[in-house]
Protein backbone atom coordinates (compact mmCIF):
# COMPACT_ATOMS: atom_id res chain seq x y z
CA UNK A 1 0.00 0.00 0.00
CA UNK A 2 1.54 3.29 -1.03
CA UNK A 3 0.96 6.29 1.24
CA UNK A 4 -1.22 8.93 -0.41
CA UNK A 5 -2.42 11.23 2.36
CA UNK A 6 -0.62 12.46 5.47
CA UNK A 7 -2.34 14.81 7.89
CA UNK A 8 0.16 16.06 10.47
CA UNK A 9 -0.81 17.98 13.61
CA UNK A 10 -3.77 19.72 11.97
CA UNK A 11 -5.78 22.09 14.17
CA UNK A 12 -8.76 24.23 13.26
CA UNK A 13 -11.28 26.37 15.10
CA UNK A 14 -14.34 28.41 14.21
CA UNK A 15 -13.74 31.61 16.17
CA UNK A 16 -13.15 30.58 19.76
CA UNK A 17 -14.61 27.07 19.26
CA UNK A 18 -11.86 24.56 18.64
CA UNK A 19 -13.00 21.77 16.30
CA UNK A 20 -9.83 19.88 15.43
CA UNK A 21 -6.90 19.67 17.79
CA UNK A 22 -3.60 18.37 16.43
CA UNK A 23 -5.01 15.63 14.20
CA UNK A 24 -2.62 13.04 12.73
CA UNK A 25 -3.87 10.69 10.02
CA UNK A 26 -2.17 8.61 7.35
CA UNK A 27 -3.94 6.74 4.58
CA UNK A 28 -2.87 5.00 1.42
CA UNK A 29 -4.08 3.70 -1.90
CA UNK A 30 -6.65 0.93 -1.69
CA UNK A 31 -8.05 2.05 1.68
CA UNK A 32 -11.67 2.99 2.34
CA UNK A 33 -11.87 5.04 5.53
CA UNK A 34 -15.09 5.70 7.40
CA UNK A 35 -14.77 9.05 9.20
CA UNK A 36 -17.32 8.81 11.98
CA UNK A 37 -18.25 10.86 15.02
CA UNK A 38 -21.18 12.69 16.53
CA UNK A 39 -22.61 15.88 14.97
CA UNK A 40 -20.14 18.75 15.14
CA UNK A 41 -17.15 16.48 15.76
CA UNK A 42 -15.25 18.01 12.82
CA UNK A 43 -15.68 15.37 10.10
CA UNK A 44 -16.71 17.82 7.37
CA UNK A 45 -14.08 20.35 8.51
CA UNK A 46 -11.35 17.72 8.23
CA UNK A 47 -12.53 16.84 4.69
CA UNK A 48 -12.60 20.57 3.81
CA UNK A 49 -9.00 20.90 5.00
CA UNK A 50 -7.80 17.83 3.09
CA UNK A 51 -9.56 19.05 -0.07
CA UNK A 52 -7.87 22.45 0.32
CA UNK A 53 -11.10 24.43 0.77
CA UNK A 54 -10.05 25.47 4.28
CA UNK A 55 -6.55 26.13 5.54
CA UNK A 56 -5.56 24.60 8.87
CA UNK A 57 -4.50 26.94 11.69
CA UNK A 58 -1.64 24.62 12.51
CA UNK A 59 -0.16 21.50 10.99
CA UNK A 60 0.09 20.41 7.38
CA UNK A 61 -1.43 18.10 4.80
CA UNK A 62 0.75 16.11 2.43
CA UNK A 63 -0.65 14.60 -0.75
CA UNK A 64 1.57 12.04 -2.45
CA UNK A 65 4.41 13.07 -0.11
CA UNK A 66 4.27 16.73 -1.16
CA UNK A 67 2.86 19.51 1.00
CA UNK A 68 -0.59 20.69 -0.08
CA UNK A 69 0.74 24.29 -0.14
CA UNK A 70 3.19 23.34 -2.90
CA UNK A 71 0.44 22.02 -5.16
CA UNK A 72 -1.48 24.34 -7.45
CA UNK A 73 -5.25 24.23 -6.85
CA UNK A 74 -5.80 22.52 -10.16
CA UNK A 75 -3.16 19.89 -9.39
CA UNK A 76 -4.93 19.18 -6.08
CA UNK A 77 -8.21 18.80 -8.00
CA UNK A 78 -6.55 16.20 -10.23
CA UNK A 79 -5.53 14.28 -7.10
CA UNK A 80 -8.49 14.86 -4.76
CA UNK A 81 -12.21 15.09 -5.49
CA UNK A 82 -14.73 16.17 -2.89
CA UNK A 83 -18.41 15.32 -2.64
CA UNK A 84 -20.04 18.12 -0.63
CA UNK A 85 -22.84 17.40 1.85
CA UNK A 86 -25.30 19.32 -0.33
CA UNK A 87 -25.26 21.92 -3.06
CA UNK A 88 -27.85 24.55 -3.81
CA UNK A 89 -27.80 24.81 -7.61
CA UNK A 90 -30.42 27.47 -8.23
CA UNK A 91 -29.21 27.93 -11.80
CA UNK A 92 -30.65 25.30 -14.16
CA UNK A 93 -27.63 23.12 -14.93
CA UNK A 94 -28.53 19.67 -16.24
CA UNK A 95 -27.29 16.54 -14.49
CA UNK A 96 -24.88 15.89 -17.38
CA UNK A 97 -23.45 19.43 -17.25
CA UNK A 98 -22.78 19.06 -13.52
CA UNK A 99 -21.02 15.72 -13.97
CA UNK A 100 -19.07 17.24 -16.89
CA UNK A 101 -17.59 19.81 -14.48
CA UNK A 102 -15.65 16.94 -12.92
CA UNK A 103 -13.57 16.89 -16.11
CA UNK A 104 -12.53 20.56 -15.91
CA UNK A 105 -9.31 19.98 -13.93
CA UNK A 106 -8.06 17.59 -16.64
CA UNK A 107 -8.31 19.74 -19.74
CA UNK A 108 -7.84 23.26 -21.07
CA UNK A 109 -10.23 22.63 -23.96
CA UNK A 110 -13.12 25.08 -24.22
CA UNK A 111 -15.63 22.23 -24.56
CA UNK A 112 -15.30 18.62 -23.41
CA UNK A 113 -13.69 16.09 -25.75
CA UNK A 114 -15.11 12.73 -26.82
CA UNK A 115 -12.93 11.13 -24.15
CA UNK A 116 -14.44 13.43 -21.52
CA UNK A 117 -17.94 12.50 -22.68
CA UNK A 118 -17.09 8.82 -22.39
CA UNK A 119 -15.86 9.38 -18.81
CA UNK A 120 -19.04 11.35 -18.00
CA UNK A 121 -21.28 8.61 -19.37
CA UNK A 122 -19.36 5.84 -17.60
CA UNK A 123 -19.57 7.68 -14.27
CA UNK A 124 -23.31 8.36 -14.67
CA UNK A 125 -24.01 4.78 -15.64
CA UNK A 126 -22.10 3.52 -12.60
CA UNK A 127 -24.28 5.59 -10.28
CA UNK A 128 -27.47 4.80 -12.25
CA UNK A 129 -28.27 8.39 -13.24
CA UNK A 130 -27.52 8.37 -17.00
CA UNK A 131 -31.24 8.31 -17.84
CA UNK A 132 -31.67 11.60 -15.93
CA UNK A 133 -28.83 13.33 -17.78
CA UNK A 134 -31.03 15.93 -19.51
CA UNK A 135 -33.02 16.86 -16.41
CA UNK A 136 -32.09 20.01 -14.49
CA UNK A 137 -30.36 19.26 -11.21
CA UNK A 138 -32.91 21.23 -9.19
CA UNK A 139 -35.78 19.12 -10.59
CA UNK A 140 -34.23 15.88 -9.29
CA UNK A 141 -35.18 14.21 -6.01
CA UNK A 142 -32.70 14.18 -3.12
CA UNK A 143 -31.51 10.68 -3.92
CA UNK A 144 -31.15 11.38 -7.64
CA UNK A 145 -29.14 14.51 -6.86
CA UNK A 146 -26.81 12.56 -4.61
CA UNK A 147 -26.15 10.03 -7.38
CA UNK A 148 -25.37 12.85 -9.84
CA UNK A 149 -22.92 14.42 -7.37
CA UNK A 150 -21.24 11.06 -6.83
CA UNK A 151 -20.96 10.63 -10.61
CA UNK A 152 -19.27 14.05 -10.80
CA UNK A 153 -16.70 12.86 -8.24
CA UNK A 154 -16.08 9.65 -10.18
CA UNK A 155 -15.75 11.55 -13.48
CA UNK A 156 -13.01 13.65 -11.87
CA UNK A 157 -10.90 10.48 -11.76
CA UNK A 158 -8.86 11.65 -8.77
CA UNK A 159 -6.60 9.41 -6.65
CA UNK A 160 -8.48 10.29 -3.46
CA UNK A 161 -12.25 10.66 -3.06
CA UNK A 162 -13.50 12.67 -0.08
CA UNK A 163 -17.19 12.08 0.49
CA UNK A 164 -19.26 14.04 2.96
CA UNK A 165 -22.19 11.81 3.88
CA UNK A 166 -22.47 10.13 0.47
CA UNK A 167 -25.53 8.06 1.40
CA UNK A 168 -27.69 11.03 2.41
CA UNK A 169 -31.16 10.88 0.78
CA UNK A 170 -30.45 7.47 -0.80
CA UNK A 171 -32.87 4.58 -0.30
CA UNK A 172 -31.42 1.38 1.14
CA UNK A 173 -30.76 -0.29 -2.24
CA UNK A 174 -29.03 2.86 -3.51
CA UNK A 175 -26.99 3.17 -0.31
CA UNK A 176 -25.68 -0.35 -0.83
CA UNK A 177 -25.01 0.39 -4.50
CA UNK A 178 -23.21 3.65 -3.67
CA UNK A 179 -20.93 1.96 -1.13
CA UNK A 180 -20.28 -0.96 -3.50
CA UNK A 181 -19.09 1.54 -6.12
CA UNK A 182 -16.86 3.27 -3.58
CA UNK A 183 -15.43 -0.08 -2.43
CA UNK A 184 -14.64 -0.91 -6.08
CA UNK A 185 -12.88 2.46 -6.39
CA UNK A 186 -10.77 1.64 -3.32
CA UNK A 187 -10.03 -1.85 -4.61
CA UNK A 188 -8.86 -0.33 -7.90
CA UNK A 189 -6.15 1.54 -5.97
CA UNK A 190 -7.85 4.77 -4.93
CA UNK A 191 -8.26 6.19 -1.47
CA UNK A 192 -11.84 6.80 -0.32
CA UNK A 193 -12.67 8.71 2.86
CA UNK A 194 -16.37 8.97 3.71
CA UNK A 195 -17.73 11.08 6.57
CA UNK A 196 -20.83 9.18 7.66
CA UNK A 197 -23.21 8.23 10.44
CA UNK A 198 -24.34 4.72 9.46
CA UNK A 199 -21.97 2.50 11.44
CA UNK A 200 -23.19 -0.72 9.83
CA UNK A 201 -22.51 0.57 6.33
CA UNK A 202 -19.07 1.58 7.57
CA UNK A 203 -18.41 -1.84 9.08
CA UNK A 204 -19.67 -3.63 5.96
CA UNK A 205 -17.86 -1.70 3.25
CA UNK A 206 -14.95 0.27 4.74
CA UNK A 207 -11.51 -0.98 5.66
CA UNK A 208 -10.83 1.45 8.53
CA UNK A 209 -12.89 3.29 11.13
CA UNK A 210 -11.57 6.69 12.16
CA UNK A 211 -13.60 7.98 15.12
CA UNK A 212 -13.43 11.71 15.83
CA UNK A 213 -14.33 12.91 19.32
CA UNK A 214 -13.49 16.10 21.24
CA UNK A 215 -11.36 17.40 18.38
CA UNK A 216 -9.03 14.41 18.22
CA UNK A 217 -8.97 10.98 16.61
CA UNK A 218 -10.25 8.91 19.52
CA UNK A 219 -10.01 5.57 17.70
CA UNK A 220 -8.40 4.45 14.46
CA UNK A 221 -9.15 0.76 13.97
CA UNK A 222 -9.47 -1.70 11.14
CA UNK A 223 -13.11 -2.66 10.61
CA UNK A 224 -12.16 -6.33 10.73
CA UNK A 225 -10.98 -5.73 14.30
CA UNK A 226 -13.86 -3.47 15.36
CA UNK A 227 -15.49 -6.33 17.23
CA UNK A 228 -12.46 -6.96 19.43
CA UNK A 229 -12.76 -3.74 21.39
CA UNK A 230 -16.23 -2.24 21.62
CA UNK A 231 -15.22 0.83 23.63
CA UNK A 232 -15.33 3.03 20.49
CA UNK A 233 -19.13 2.56 20.43
CA UNK A 234 -19.38 4.62 23.63
CA UNK A 235 -18.43 7.73 21.65
CA UNK A 236 -21.85 7.59 19.94
CA UNK A 237 -24.25 6.29 22.58
CA UNK A 238 -24.35 4.09 25.66
CA UNK A 239 -27.26 2.22 24.07
CA UNK A 240 -25.15 0.70 21.29
CA UNK A 241 -23.85 -2.83 21.29
CA UNK A 242 -22.29 -5.09 18.72
CA UNK A 243 -22.81 -8.64 17.58
CA UNK A 244 -22.05 -10.68 14.47
CA UNK A 245 -24.19 -11.29 11.39
CA UNK A 246 -24.74 -14.86 10.10
CA UNK A 247 -22.10 -14.00 7.48
CA UNK A 248 -19.62 -13.26 10.27
CA UNK A 249 -19.50 -9.47 9.86
CA UNK A 250 -19.68 -7.16 12.89
CA UNK A 251 -23.10 -5.54 13.36
CA UNK A 252 -24.08 -2.60 15.55
CA UNK A 253 -27.50 -2.58 17.15
CA UNK A 254 -29.18 -0.40 19.75
CA UNK A 255 -31.17 -1.26 22.82
CA UNK B 1 -24.50 12.92 -33.67
CA UNK B 2 -22.03 12.53 -30.76
CA UNK B 3 -22.34 14.61 -27.59
CA UNK B 4 -19.34 16.75 -28.60
CA UNK B 5 -20.72 17.43 -32.08
CA UNK B 6 -24.14 18.23 -30.61
CA UNK B 7 -22.62 20.75 -28.18
CA UNK B 8 -20.55 22.31 -30.91
CA UNK B 9 -23.62 22.59 -33.17
CA UNK B 10 -25.73 24.27 -30.45
CA UNK B 11 -22.83 26.64 -29.67
CA UNK B 12 -22.32 27.64 -33.31
CA UNK B 13 -26.06 27.98 -33.97
CA UNK B 14 -26.85 30.12 -30.92
CA UNK B 15 -23.75 32.30 -31.24
CA UNK B 16 -24.42 32.92 -34.94
CA UNK B 17 -28.04 33.89 -34.30
CA UNK B 18 -27.06 36.20 -31.42
CA UNK B 19 -24.36 37.83 -33.55
CA UNK B 20 -26.81 38.31 -36.43
CA UNK B 21 -29.29 39.98 -34.06
CA UNK B 22 -26.52 42.27 -32.74
CA UNK B 23 -25.27 43.25 -36.19
CA UNK B 24 -28.84 43.58 -37.49
CA UNK B 25 -29.60 46.04 -34.68
CA UNK B 26 -26.43 48.02 -35.48
CA UNK B 27 -27.34 48.30 -39.17
CA UNK B 28 -31.10 48.82 -39.06
CA UNK B 29 -32.03 50.57 -35.79
CA UNK B 30 -30.21 53.86 -36.59
CA UNK B 31 -32.77 54.31 -39.40
CA UNK B 32 -35.64 54.10 -36.91
CA UNK B 33 -36.79 57.37 -35.33
CA UNK B 34 -39.42 60.07 -35.05
CA UNK B 35 -38.76 61.36 -38.54
CA UNK B 36 -37.88 59.42 -41.70
CA UNK B 37 -34.35 59.53 -43.08
CA UNK B 38 -33.68 59.31 -46.81
CA UNK B 39 -30.97 56.80 -47.74
CA UNK B 40 -30.06 58.75 -50.87
CA UNK B 41 -29.67 62.00 -48.89
CA UNK B 42 -27.42 60.19 -46.40
CA UNK B 43 -25.33 58.69 -49.20
CA UNK B 44 -24.88 62.18 -50.65
CA UNK B 45 -23.96 63.64 -47.23
CA UNK B 46 -26.96 66.01 -47.34
CA UNK B 47 -28.22 67.82 -44.23
CA UNK B 48 -29.97 67.18 -41.97
CA UNK B 49 -30.45 63.43 -42.72
CA UNK B 50 -26.72 62.71 -42.80
CA UNK B 51 -26.07 64.44 -39.44
CA UNK B 52 -29.16 62.91 -37.79
CA UNK B 53 -28.07 59.42 -38.78
CA UNK B 54 -24.36 59.68 -38.04
CA UNK B 55 -24.18 62.15 -35.18
CA UNK B 56 -27.34 61.22 -33.34
CA UNK B 57 -28.93 57.88 -34.10
CA UNK B 58 -25.89 55.79 -35.00
CA UNK B 59 -23.90 56.91 -31.95
CA UNK B 60 -26.78 56.25 -29.55
CA UNK B 61 -27.50 52.87 -31.16
CA UNK B 62 -23.85 51.87 -30.79
CA UNK B 63 -23.88 53.18 -27.20
CA UNK B 64 -26.98 51.06 -26.46
CA UNK B 65 -25.35 47.98 -28.01
CA UNK B 66 -22.15 48.32 -26.00
CA UNK B 67 -23.80 49.42 -22.72
CA UNK B 68 -26.57 46.80 -22.98
CA UNK B 69 -24.00 44.10 -23.68
CA UNK B 70 -21.89 45.22 -20.72
CA UNK B 71 -24.84 45.33 -18.31
CA UNK B 72 -26.17 41.98 -19.47
CA UNK B 73 -22.77 40.32 -19.13
CA UNK B 74 -22.30 41.90 -15.68
CA UNK B 75 -25.71 40.48 -14.72
CA UNK B 76 -24.78 36.98 -15.90
CA UNK B 77 -21.49 37.25 -13.98
CA UNK B 78 -23.05 38.39 -10.68
CA UNK B 79 -25.77 35.74 -11.02
CA UNK B 80 -23.06 33.06 -11.29
CA UNK B 81 -21.10 34.51 -8.37
CA UNK B 82 -24.13 34.73 -6.08
CA UNK B 83 -25.79 31.56 -7.44
CA UNK B 84 -29.02 33.47 -7.88
CA UNK B 85 -30.79 34.11 -11.18
CA UNK B 86 -32.14 37.41 -9.81
CA UNK B 87 -28.78 38.94 -8.83
CA UNK B 88 -27.64 42.07 -10.72
CA UNK B 89 -25.03 44.83 -10.33
CA UNK B 90 -27.73 46.52 -8.18
CA UNK B 91 -27.69 43.60 -5.74
CA UNK B 92 -24.01 44.14 -4.98
CA UNK B 93 -24.28 47.91 -4.54
CA UNK B 94 -22.19 48.89 -7.59
CA UNK B 95 -25.06 50.57 -9.42
CA UNK B 96 -26.10 52.34 -6.22
CA UNK B 97 -22.56 53.67 -5.72
CA UNK B 98 -22.36 54.87 -9.34
CA UNK B 99 -25.79 56.49 -9.05
CA UNK B 100 -24.88 58.31 -5.84
CA UNK B 101 -21.68 59.63 -7.46
CA UNK B 102 -23.56 60.92 -10.51
CA UNK B 103 -26.40 62.38 -8.43
CA UNK B 104 -23.91 64.21 -6.20
CA UNK B 105 -22.37 65.79 -9.28
CA UNK B 106 -25.76 66.83 -10.71
CA UNK B 107 -26.86 68.21 -7.32
CA UNK B 108 -23.66 70.27 -7.10
CA UNK B 109 -24.30 71.68 -10.57
CA UNK B 110 -20.95 70.53 -12.03
CA UNK B 111 -21.34 69.85 -15.74
CA UNK B 112 -18.01 69.18 -17.42
CA UNK B 113 -14.35 68.82 -16.49
CA UNK B 114 -11.96 69.42 -19.41
CA UNK B 115 -14.81 68.47 -21.76
CA UNK B 116 -15.66 65.23 -19.93
CA UNK B 117 -19.21 65.08 -18.52
CA UNK B 118 -18.96 65.22 -14.74
CA UNK B 119 -21.70 62.57 -14.37
CA UNK B 120 -19.22 60.06 -15.84
CA UNK B 121 -16.56 61.00 -13.34
CA UNK B 122 -19.11 60.98 -10.51
CA UNK B 123 -20.52 57.58 -11.47
CA UNK B 124 -17.08 55.99 -11.88
CA UNK B 125 -15.86 57.49 -8.59
CA UNK B 126 -18.99 56.26 -6.77
CA UNK B 127 -18.63 52.73 -8.15
CA UNK B 128 -14.90 52.72 -7.32
CA UNK B 129 -15.60 53.89 -3.74
CA UNK B 130 -18.06 51.00 -3.27
CA UNK B 131 -15.52 48.58 -4.75
CA UNK B 132 -12.80 49.69 -2.32
CA UNK B 133 -15.24 49.62 0.60
CA UNK B 134 -16.50 46.10 -0.11
CA UNK B 135 -13.14 44.54 -0.96
CA UNK B 136 -11.45 46.35 1.96
CA UNK B 137 -14.03 44.86 4.33
CA UNK B 138 -13.61 41.41 2.84
CA UNK B 139 -9.81 41.57 3.07
CA UNK B 140 -10.02 42.61 6.73
CA UNK B 141 -12.10 39.50 7.41
CA UNK B 142 -9.38 37.52 5.52
CA UNK B 143 -12.06 35.73 3.55
CA UNK B 144 -14.30 36.78 0.70
CA UNK B 145 -17.52 34.88 0.07
CA UNK B 146 -20.61 35.40 -2.05
CA UNK B 147 -22.66 35.70 1.13
CA UNK B 148 -20.53 38.52 2.57
CA UNK B 149 -20.64 40.34 -0.80
CA UNK B 150 -24.42 40.04 -0.85
CA UNK B 151 -24.92 41.37 2.70
CA UNK B 152 -22.52 44.25 2.08
CA UNK B 153 -24.34 45.03 -1.19
CA UNK B 154 -27.70 45.25 0.57
CA UNK B 155 -26.25 47.62 3.18
CA UNK B 156 -24.60 49.81 0.53
CA UNK B 157 -27.84 50.00 -1.49
CA UNK B 158 -29.72 51.31 1.55
CA UNK B 159 -27.04 53.87 2.44
CA UNK B 160 -26.72 55.14 -1.15
CA UNK B 161 -30.51 55.34 -1.57
CA UNK B 162 -30.72 57.44 1.61
CA UNK B 163 -27.99 59.83 0.40
CA UNK B 164 -29.65 60.14 -3.04
CA UNK B 165 -32.93 61.18 -1.37
CA UNK B 166 -31.11 63.67 0.87
CA UNK B 167 -29.22 65.19 -2.10
CA UNK B 168 -32.43 65.39 -4.18
CA UNK B 169 -34.18 67.23 -1.34
CA UNK B 170 -31.53 69.94 -1.27
CA UNK B 171 -30.95 70.15 -5.03
CA UNK B 172 -33.76 72.50 -6.06
CA UNK B 173 -36.51 71.89 -8.61
CA UNK B 174 -34.61 71.76 -11.91
CA UNK B 175 -31.69 69.72 -10.58
CA UNK B 176 -34.11 67.33 -8.86
CA UNK B 177 -35.72 66.78 -12.26
CA UNK B 178 -32.30 66.12 -13.82
CA UNK B 179 -31.52 63.66 -11.02
CA UNK B 180 -34.84 61.83 -11.51
CA UNK B 181 -34.27 61.62 -15.27
CA UNK B 182 -30.72 60.35 -14.85
CA UNK B 183 -31.89 57.70 -12.38
CA UNK B 184 -34.37 56.28 -14.94
CA UNK B 185 -31.51 55.73 -17.38
CA UNK B 186 -31.49 56.79 -20.99
CA UNK B 187 -29.44 56.52 -24.15
CA UNK B 188 -28.37 59.87 -25.56
CA UNK B 189 -26.19 60.72 -28.51
CA UNK B 190 -22.56 60.75 -27.46
CA UNK B 191 -19.23 61.55 -29.06
CA UNK B 192 -17.46 58.79 -30.94
CA UNK B 193 -14.37 59.34 -28.79
CA UNK B 194 -16.38 58.55 -25.62
CA UNK B 195 -17.94 55.60 -27.40
CA UNK B 196 -14.54 54.26 -28.45
CA UNK B 197 -13.23 54.52 -24.88
CA UNK B 198 -16.32 52.72 -23.53
CA UNK B 199 -16.11 50.03 -26.23
CA UNK B 200 -12.40 49.44 -25.57
CA UNK B 201 -12.94 49.08 -21.80
CA UNK B 202 -16.01 46.86 -22.24
CA UNK B 203 -14.40 44.58 -24.82
CA UNK B 204 -11.21 44.14 -22.81
CA UNK B 205 -13.04 43.40 -19.54
CA UNK B 206 -15.59 41.15 -21.30
CA UNK B 207 -12.77 39.11 -22.86
CA UNK B 208 -11.18 38.69 -19.41
CA UNK B 209 -14.52 37.49 -18.00
CA UNK B 210 -15.19 35.11 -20.90
CA UNK B 211 -11.83 33.38 -20.59
CA UNK B 212 -12.92 32.27 -17.09
CA UNK B 213 -16.29 30.92 -18.29
CA UNK B 214 -15.66 27.37 -17.03
CA UNK B 215 -14.79 28.72 -13.60
CA UNK B 216 -18.06 30.71 -13.48
CA UNK B 217 -19.86 27.41 -14.13
CA UNK B 218 -18.16 25.88 -11.10
CA UNK B 219 -18.79 28.90 -8.89
CA UNK B 220 -22.45 28.96 -9.94
CA UNK B 221 -22.83 25.51 -8.36
CA UNK B 222 -21.04 26.29 -5.10
CA UNK B 223 -17.84 27.54 -3.53
CA UNK B 224 -16.80 24.11 -2.17
CA UNK B 225 -17.69 22.58 -5.53
CA UNK B 226 -15.47 25.10 -7.32
CA UNK B 227 -12.61 24.76 -4.85
CA UNK B 228 -12.46 20.99 -5.20
CA UNK B 229 -12.38 21.32 -8.98
CA UNK B 230 -9.31 23.52 -9.07
CA UNK B 231 -10.62 27.05 -8.50
CA UNK B 232 -9.07 29.53 -6.04
CA UNK B 233 -12.46 30.75 -4.88
CA UNK B 234 -11.39 33.92 -3.05
CA UNK B 235 -9.23 35.08 -5.97
CA UNK B 236 -11.95 34.31 -8.52
CA UNK B 237 -14.66 36.12 -6.52
CA UNK B 238 -12.40 39.16 -6.17
CA UNK B 239 -11.63 39.14 -9.91
CA UNK B 240 -15.31 38.75 -10.76
CA UNK B 241 -16.34 41.55 -8.43
CA UNK B 242 -13.74 43.96 -9.85
CA UNK B 243 -14.38 43.07 -13.52
CA UNK B 244 -18.17 43.10 -13.14
CA UNK B 245 -18.01 46.43 -11.33
CA UNK B 246 -15.90 48.00 -14.10
CA UNK B 247 -18.37 46.76 -16.74
CA UNK B 248 -21.43 48.01 -14.87
CA UNK B 249 -19.87 51.33 -13.84
CA UNK B 250 -18.59 52.10 -17.36
CA UNK B 251 -22.04 51.47 -18.84
CA UNK B 252 -23.95 53.29 -16.09
CA UNK B 253 -21.66 56.33 -16.35
CA UNK B 254 -22.87 56.88 -19.92
CA UNK B 255 -26.47 55.73 -19.69
CA UNK B 256 -27.62 56.02 -16.08
CA UNK B 257 -28.68 53.01 -14.02
CA UNK B 258 -30.71 51.17 -16.65
CA UNK B 259 -32.33 48.17 -15.02
CA UNK B 260 -33.71 44.84 -16.11
CA UNK B 261 -31.47 44.22 -19.16
CA UNK B 262 -29.04 42.42 -16.83
CA UNK B 263 -31.95 40.36 -15.49
CA UNK B 264 -34.05 39.57 -18.56
CA UNK B 265 -31.37 38.64 -21.06
CA UNK B 266 -29.23 36.21 -19.00
CA UNK B 267 -32.43 34.56 -17.77
CA UNK B 268 -33.77 34.10 -21.31
CA UNK B 269 -30.45 32.79 -22.61
CA UNK B 270 -30.11 30.45 -19.62
CA UNK B 271 -33.56 28.94 -20.15
CA UNK B 272 -33.66 28.98 -24.00
CA UNK B 273 -30.04 28.29 -24.99
CA UNK B 274 -27.89 27.00 -22.11
CA UNK B 275 -26.96 27.72 -18.48
CA UNK B 276 -23.36 26.88 -19.44
CA UNK B 277 -21.44 30.17 -19.13
CA UNK B 278 -19.25 29.30 -22.14
CA UNK B 279 -22.37 29.91 -24.24
CA UNK B 280 -24.46 31.98 -21.87
CA UNK B 281 -21.98 34.83 -21.50
CA UNK B 282 -21.24 35.64 -25.17
CA UNK B 283 -24.92 35.24 -26.10
CA UNK B 284 -26.01 37.40 -23.14
CA UNK B 285 -23.59 40.14 -24.24
CA UNK B 286 -24.79 40.15 -27.85
CA UNK B 287 -28.51 39.88 -27.04
CA UNK B 288 -28.28 42.35 -24.12
CA UNK B 289 -26.91 44.98 -26.48
CA UNK B 290 -29.59 44.15 -29.03
CA UNK B 291 -32.41 44.46 -26.47
CA UNK B 292 -31.25 47.84 -25.14
CA UNK B 293 -30.82 49.22 -28.68
CA UNK B 294 -34.29 47.93 -29.55
CA UNK B 295 -35.85 49.53 -26.45
CA UNK B 296 -34.12 52.81 -27.29
CA UNK B 297 -35.54 52.66 -30.84
CA UNK B 298 -39.02 51.87 -29.51
CA UNK B 299 -38.73 54.83 -27.11
CA UNK B 300 -37.92 57.09 -30.10
CA UNK B 301 -40.99 56.18 -32.15
CA UNK B 302 -43.74 55.35 -29.67
CA UNK B 303 -44.95 58.93 -28.94
CA UNK B 304 -43.18 61.20 -31.47
CA UNK B 305 -41.81 63.81 -31.29
CA UNK B 306 -41.33 63.09 -27.56
CA UNK B 307 -38.93 60.33 -26.54
CA UNK B 308 -39.39 57.80 -23.78
CA UNK B 309 -36.05 56.95 -22.11
CA UNK B 310 -34.80 53.43 -22.86
CA UNK B 311 -34.70 52.77 -19.10
CA UNK B 312 -38.45 53.42 -18.86
CA UNK B 313 -39.22 51.16 -21.87
CA UNK B 314 -37.12 48.39 -20.32
CA UNK B 315 -38.80 48.83 -16.95
CA UNK B 316 -42.22 48.50 -18.59
CA UNK B 317 -41.12 45.21 -20.18
CA UNK B 318 -38.91 44.07 -17.31
CA UNK B 319 -41.36 44.60 -14.43
CA UNK B 320 -44.00 42.14 -15.71
CA UNK B 321 -41.22 39.80 -16.84
CA UNK B 322 -39.75 39.74 -13.33
CA UNK B 323 -43.14 38.81 -11.87
CA UNK B 324 -43.38 36.02 -14.45
CA UNK B 325 -39.88 34.76 -13.58
CA UNK B 326 -40.73 34.65 -9.88
CA UNK B 327 -43.93 32.72 -10.61
CA UNK B 328 -41.91 30.28 -12.73
CA UNK B 329 -39.32 29.78 -9.96
CA UNK B 330 -41.78 28.72 -7.26
CA UNK B 331 -42.66 25.20 -8.43
CA UNK B 332 -39.01 24.22 -8.99
CA UNK B 333 -37.99 25.37 -5.51
CA UNK B 334 -40.80 23.49 -3.85
CA UNK B 335 -39.63 20.15 -5.29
Amino acid sequence: MSLLLEVEGVSFSYGSRSVLNSIDLRAGQGEFLALVGINGSGKSTLLDIVSGFRSPEAGSVLIGGRSQREWKRREIAQQVSHLPQAIHADLPFTAEQLVGMGRYPHTDRWFESEEDHRAIRAAMERTSCWTQRHRTFRSLSGGERQRVLLAACLAQNASALLLDEPSTFLDIEQQLHCFSVLREEAQSGKLCIAAMHDLNLALTYCTRLVVLADGVIAYDIRTAEAHDNKRWLGVFSKRLDMSTTPAGSPWVWYQ
Amino acid sequence: MSATQQLSFIARYSLTLSLMAFLGAAFFLPWVGAGPISISRVLHHQSPDYEILLQLRLSRTLLALVAGGALSLAGALFQAMLRDALATPYTLGISAGASLGAVAVIAAGWETFFGIPMTWIGALSGAFAVLVLVLGGAIQQRRISAFSLLLTGIAINSICAAFIIILSSFAGMSRSFSIARWLIGSIDATSYVSLAVLAAVVLLVSAMILTQARNWNLLAVGERWAASRGVRVGVLLTQGYILGSILAAAAIALTGPIGFVELIVPHLVRSRISPDHRLLMPCAFLLGGTLLALCDAVGRIIVPPAEIPAGAVLALIGGPYLVWVIRQRMPAEEI
